[in-house]
């Protein structure tokens, strides 16, 4: 049994048969489901998917090239940003704190909030889909980018000082070669992102897309309509990630490694609480000057760009600031209460599925591949399907969360228990423990910084999932409020809720972040070095 | 191969000390005169400090105290001049390039012309001939490590600095190399530095072999190698060779003995 836990082979997304089946046993599952629930009007089955899309092929082709347009826009720009800002923290190390707080603070913007926002900047067209698309996939290239460029081995950097040359050596003959497969890594998160980000600028209100007839199949209740573009949304989603991995495998005649959660960006200076607390206010300062400076720099018109001044007023010094705080405090709470059981649940699902997978080797080797290329799915897309069969209450919400924090989370533990060093196992074979004692002793723990890390990604994935749903159908919560406040053009308080939820989203980030570095000092201190 | 050849520097260290970060000794305060065109070799126990002398003498390490002068000069003047090469612990092989394509990669950083008669007849000298289209992950260890060599030698350095560059290396392949390579650097005029913990190595080798004590490193003998060149594998045998050997090894003892001493005493 040990030994067929160390034997089994290293399966990479695309990789056979054992994938093949898995599929197959998926959909035969899936279409018996629907065939069962036939008079429900909750399920379609793959055959009637099918013919629903043939019969409205032209539809779904105008639908998909405009989201595909707008998302392939968005991935260029927003791995061209990070690749920009990528250089200026190589360029100048010491700004690396502030560009990846100041990056993340972006990241965690709601989309729900920011789609409207820009919409009204932009007005109609395809700006806000191509914004919120880059804006999706900036910060999951931009952090292995980081790590990759500081990745290479001291020894091919002393050689080239050996031979007397400096940094830009350096640069074009190791650290861009070596980064490289950290970038397709990102890249290959990233395009399944861009998807996600273009249609849910779509559901911002724009002429067509996926998003646009998602939203439509929603409030119609048009069951295959909804599953059609749910497993539309999904191909194209694992396709893309499939052919970036393919193009990977072309450069770099090598599969990439499979990014489970972006690593930690491991910064060239020490971790103090007064430098934490430093480039935390460092981070802040930025945002403000960026925030303050961005909107007199473009010239935006005060009715719908408010700045840092106005969110303070709104909060703090207007006559009835009290009552928006308690607004704002109400929906706070309705959505916190959907949004941890969801998270937690996510976590402990994903890791507790991942053990006992881990138990059984075959089915591990079947579920990995197929978790590999659903983790990419976007899930948001799904949220309709979700309150299709789930309702708009809290179950909905909460199952959406857990799903959407549950998929990167199996993935990053399955392979986080393949880390359990084998001598390790030798020895505690050597002494005829359980294997429930070596499950607790040695791969649980093996796998804790693999949970962490998905932990922490998983905090402003989840933000979105809750605040999408909310949005789309429950009527409840932050996401509500955003929607209303855009509805009646109540600009102050929109980026009010903007500020808040981006904060704690990033303190969220930031605090799961911490307490994985307690983890690692314990479990895996080569990782802190 | 070589056309203007200024001469092989001298190396004087002068007080050079390390001490890391944390207050870990790496090297007495030491005073050491490395000759133009001789051989040298350092040998003393794992983790003494040998390395770490040998990467202040290159410019990669900065001393804690004292200075490393190349002919009056510090070390980067050398550096800056491509003068120098280091075949690492770690071969260091690009692992994207082609045993010939680091080759290349070197004689490009070190700013000399590509020729590739030469760098074939290098490669075939290290015992690689046939693999100078293989890439690195395709080689064993050994083969990595005369691909670094034959890279080190490749820019024709006149200071050549060896990190136990035979580590690796299959004893038959390490007597063929000890064999030729001497030749070589002497051919060129080349100032070399060894680490190595190879006692048979280090006589074979050099004109002169160093003994360190046990960290913090400091010279406990300094032998002269009067032996004739070229040298064989058969001289190994003689009892010239074995007197210095055992001249070596006393040394190494009596480093360990003077180390541990203190430590026994408490």
């Amino acid at each position: 049994m040990m030994a067929a836990w160390r034997d089994l082979p290293v399966v990479r997304p695309g990789d056979g048969r054992v994938t093949l089946i898995g599929l197959l046993l998926l959909l035969l599952g899936w279409e018996a489901l629907a065939r069962s629930l036939a008079d429900t009007y909750l399920l379609a089955g793959p055959v009637q998917i099918l013919r629903y899309l043939m019969e409205e092929r032209a539809l779904m082709a105008r639908a998909l090239t405009a989201t595909l347009g707008n998302a392939l826009a968005g991935f260029v720009i927003g791995n061209l940003a990070a690749i920009l800002l990528a250089a200026v923290a190589l360029v100048w190390p010491r700004s690396q704190r502030i560009v990846t707080g100041v990056a993340l603070v972006v990241f965690c913007l709601p989309l729900v909030a920011t789609g409207p926002i820009l919409r009204v900047i932009f007005g109609p067209g395809d700006g806000p889909q191509i914004v919120l698309a880059a804006l999706a996939v900036y910060y999951t290239t931009l952090i292995p980018l980081l790590v990759g460029l500081r990745a290479a081995p001291s020894g091919w950097l002393d050689l080239i000082q050996s031979y007397g040359r400096g940094r830009l050596a350096t640069l074009v003959h190791v650290r861009l070669r070596v980064s490289l497969p950290y970038l397709f890594a990102g890249l290959q998160i990233a395009a399944p992102a861009a998807l996600l980000g273009a249609m849910v600028g779509e559901f911002t209100g724009a002429e067509r897309g996926l998003g646009v007839l998602t939203v439509r199949a929603m409030r119609g209740l048009e069951v295959e309509m909804t599953w059609a573009l749910a497993t539309v949304a999904t191909l194209v989603a694992v396709l893309a990630y499939l052919g970036i991995g393919g193009l990977a495998r072309m450069v770099l005649r090598d599969a990439p490694p499979i990014l489970l959660a972006p690593p930690r960006a491991s910064l060239p200076f020490g971790t103090g609480a007064l430098r934490r607390l430093g480039s935390a206010a460092g981070v802040l300062m930025a945002v403000l000057v960026l925030w303050w400076g961005g909107i007199a720099a473009l010239g935006l018109n005060p009715f719908f760009a408010k700045g840092p001044q106005d969110v303070l007023a709104t909060l703090i010094t207007d006559s009835d600031a009290a009552a928006t705080r308690s607004l704002l405090a109400q929906a706070m709470a309705e959505t916190l209460i959907l949004l941890l059981p969801g998270y937690l649940a996510g976590l402990a699902v994903g890791a507790g599925c991942a053990v006992l997978f881990s138990l059984m080797t075959v089915v591990a080797g079947v579920v990995m591949p197929l978790a590999i290329a659903l983790r990419s799915v976007p899930i948001v897309t799904t949220a309709p399907l979700v309150v299709l069969l789930l309702g708009r209450g809290a179950t909905g919400t909460i199952t959406l969360v857990a799903i959407m924090v549950f998929f990167p989370t199996l993935v990053a533990c399955l392979h986080g228990l393949r880390q359990a060093p084998g001598q390790v196992m030798d020895v505690f074979d050597s002494y005829g423990a359980s294997s429930m004692q070596r499950l607790i002793r040695v791969r649980i723990p093996a796998m804790l910084p693999a949970l962490f890390a998905a932990a922490r990604m998983a905090v402003p994935a989840a933000v979105l999932a809750v605040t999408v749903v909310e949005w789309l159908a429950t009527g409840l919560g932050i996401g509500t409020l955003m929607a209303r406040a855009a509805s009646v053009s109540d600009y102050n308080l929109l980026w009010s809720v903007v500020a808040l939820v981006a904060t704690l989203s990033a303190l969220g980030y930031a605090a799961v972040g911490a307490v994985e570095t307690r983890v690692l000092r314990r479990y895996a201190p080569e990782q802190l070095a | 191969m070589a056309a203007d050849r200024t001469p092989p520097p001298r190396i004087v260290c002068a007080g050079l000390a390390k001490t890391w970060e944390g207050g870990l000794a790496a090297l007495r305060p030491t005073n050491l005169t490395f000759e133009a065109g001789q051989t040298t070799a350092l040998v003393g126990p794992s983790g003494c400090g040998k390395s770490t002398l040998l990467r202040m003498i290159a410019g990669l390490e900065t001393p804690s105290a004292g200075t490393v002068l190349i002919d009056g000069q510090p070390p980067a003047q050398l550096l800056r001049a491509a003068g120098l090469s280091v075949a690492f612990q770690d071969p260091s092989l690009l692992p994207w390039r082609t045993v010939r394509g680091n080759i290349e990669l070197a004689l490009s950083l070190a700013r000399r012309p590509v020729d590739r008669q030469a760098i074939d007849d290098l490669i075939a000298m290290v015992g690689l001939a046939g693999f100078a289209d293989t890439r690195p992950a395709e080689l064993s260890g050994g083969m990595r490590q005369r691909a670094a060599i034959a890279r080190a030698l490749a820019t024709e350095p006149r200071l050549l600095l060896l990190d136990e560059p035979f580590g690796a290396v299959d004893e038959i392949t390490r007597q063929q190399l000890a064999e030729d390579l001497p030749g070589l650097w002497e051919a060129r005029g080349t100032t070399t530095i060894l680490v190595t913990h190879s006692v048979t190595e280090a006589v074979m080798l050099s004109d002169r072999v160093i003994v360190l004590s046990p960290r913090p490193a400091e010279v406990v003998a300094d032998i002269a190698i009067p032996l004739p060149r070229p040298r064989f594998a058969q001289d190994a045998r003689s009892a010239e060779f074995g007197q210095l050997a055992d001249q070596v090894v006393a040394a190494l003892s009596l480093g360990r003995a003077r180390h541990d001493g203190p430590l026994a005493a408490q």
